[in-house]
């Protein structure tokens, strides 16, 4: 990524090396290995049923795409130990401040992507920087959530009905032991947040925005001779 | 992955946080069903690797993660640990057919399609012989035969290394497009703030072969070595020098 800015080119820590963008490929970004957590499969790994998990399908309720709410998310840069419900409306977004040095950026950069930077907030005392990352163009951002997590006891059979009026096409795809996931929000934007400094153009997240680029171009069709 | 330190909350429900590409939703109008997830090897390591097929568009994705140590997400009014962020970018299948087609070539016969894309590890495997547009590009790998109006093929290494050079041609394009850092003189070069011009030819086409090699065997990457005739590379780099001292010379023009 281009250091546009050397107020905010100076903030931050991250190592050297890091500028290269896509060793986000090779090392912060991955292909996700088949222990993707939909947490049920991997139960029933563990129930030594591997037939029906190999053969699984996991379906994405394509209406959900369309009726997903916009959601707001922060990328926090810490590790807190639990997923769960949290008064984030209450404590942490009106805490949220644009600091003086965010106005100095968004008027030396006009326009850009990242133009609402230099926020505050603080988290567990601890002191937050944050910038606004948009998604790339072409892409959508979605939260997506497996059907039967979280609703009380994990039913063992997830097609029983769920099967949507008869359609044939769904009964083609569709098979006993499928599993179903969908969309609850929808997003265009998110906060990135780091630690006692902001994140700047080097962090490795803006280096994973690039990937869809690049792989635009590893596998599109090559020309003919 | 970080899917088992929350797994077991019983009151969280685990919160995936995907980059899609923006036309699904327009695609989804007209169906009801068609996107899928399912498990298929992944051709560089041989392991089992999540894909998302679009059976509307017929098309197939590759679902990356981003993980970063020491993140978690605030996701409206609830908190998801991890911090993963998924991305589903467009695969080209011929890196999966090709993997069959190898593994088929042992045998050292032509052989009809469905008879080469087995699996009983992935059974879904049979889900690419659904995509119309893999048959038609066969032939950048393949030796065919038509016998009474039936295909039969045979996986050809000096095709596929022609076809993976266009491959690697057209990644370094992309690569240079988006101002990719890609030579082994990162730091000297953003000393200077113009890396693009001191980056060389052949760094920008060993990066791509690097790029490429992880949808392809270990022995093929090598093959594709030799003949882009990259010379082995050089020694590594030593450890970048004290990162503040550095970036401050670097960047307080």
């Amino acid at each position: 990524m281009r250091l546009r800015d050397t107020a905010r080119a100076l903030q931050t820590t991250l190592p050297i090396r890091a500028c290269a963008v896509a060793p986000a490929s090779r090392h912060a970004l991955r292909a996700l290995p088949a222990s993707f957590g939909f947490c049920l499969e991997r139960r029933m790994m563990e129930s030594s049923d591997e037939t029906a998990v190999e053969r699984q399908r996991v379906h994405l309720r394509p209406d959900s795409l369309r009726d997903a709410a916009p959601v707001t998310l922060h990328l926090l840069p810490c590790e807190v130990l639990a997923s769960r419900p949290a008064p984030v409306e209450q404590f942490f977004t009106p805490a949220i401040r644009q600091g003086p040095d965010g106005e100095a950026l968004a008027a030396a950069a006009p326009g850009s992507l990242r133009a609402l930077t230099g926020l505050h907030v603080s988290f567990r005392g601890r002191s937050l920087r944050g910038e606004e990352v948009a998604v790339p163009p072409g892409l959508e951002g979605y939260v997506m959530v497996a059907e039967g997590e979280g609703d009380g006891p994990r039913r063992q059979d997830f097609s029983g009905g769920r099967k949507d009026g008869g359609a044939e096409e769904l009964e083609l795809l569709e098979r006993d032991f499928d599993r179903f996931i969908g969309a609850t929000g929808r997003f265009r934007r998110f906060t990135l947040w780091g630690l006692e400094t902001a994140p700047g153009p080097d962090a490795k997240v803006h280096g994973a925005l690039a990937w869809p680029r690049l792989a635009a171009a590893i596998h599109a069709q090559v020309p003919e001779d | 992955m970080a899917s088992d330190v929350d797994c077991g909350d019983p009151a969280g429900v685990r919160q995936h946080v995907f980059l899609l590409p923006d036309y699904f939703k327009d695609a989804s109008k007209k169906m009801k069903s068609g996107l899928m997830f399912v498990k298929l090897i992944n051709p560089c390591s041989g392991e089992g690797a999540l894909y998302l097929f679009n059976m509307c568009l017929q098309q197939l994705f590759e679902i990356k993660v981003f993980k970063e140590k020491h993140h978690s997400w605030f996701i409206n009014q609830s908190v998801q640990s991890g911090g993963l962020l998924h991305f589903a970018t467009p695969m080209d299948p011929l890196f999966l057919l090709l993997h069959y087609l190898i593994k088929a070539d042992k045998q050292g016969k032509f052989q009809p399609l469905d008879q080469v894309v087995v699996d009983d590890i992935f059974p879904n495997c049979i889900l690419l012989l659904k995509l119309p547009e893999l048959e038609k590009s066969l032939h950048h790998v393949t030796e065919e035969k038509e016998i009474d109006k039936k295909k039969y093929y045979k996986y050809s290494e000096e095709k596929t290394l022609k076809w993976l050079e266009k491959k690697v041609h057209q990644t370094v394009a992309a690569l240079k497009a988006n101002n990719v850092i890609v030579g082994a003189r990162v730091q000297s070069a953003l000393f200077s703030g113009d890396q693009a011009s001191n980056d060389k030819e052949e760094d920008y086409v060993r990066y791509a072969h690097g790029l490429i090699s992880d949808y392809i065997p270990k022995e093929l990457s090598d093959g594709l070595s030799k003949h882009l005739k990259l010379p082995e590379p050089s020694a590594p780099l030593p450890n970048p020098p004290s990162k503040m001292t550095t970036q401050r010379q670097k960047r307080g023009k």
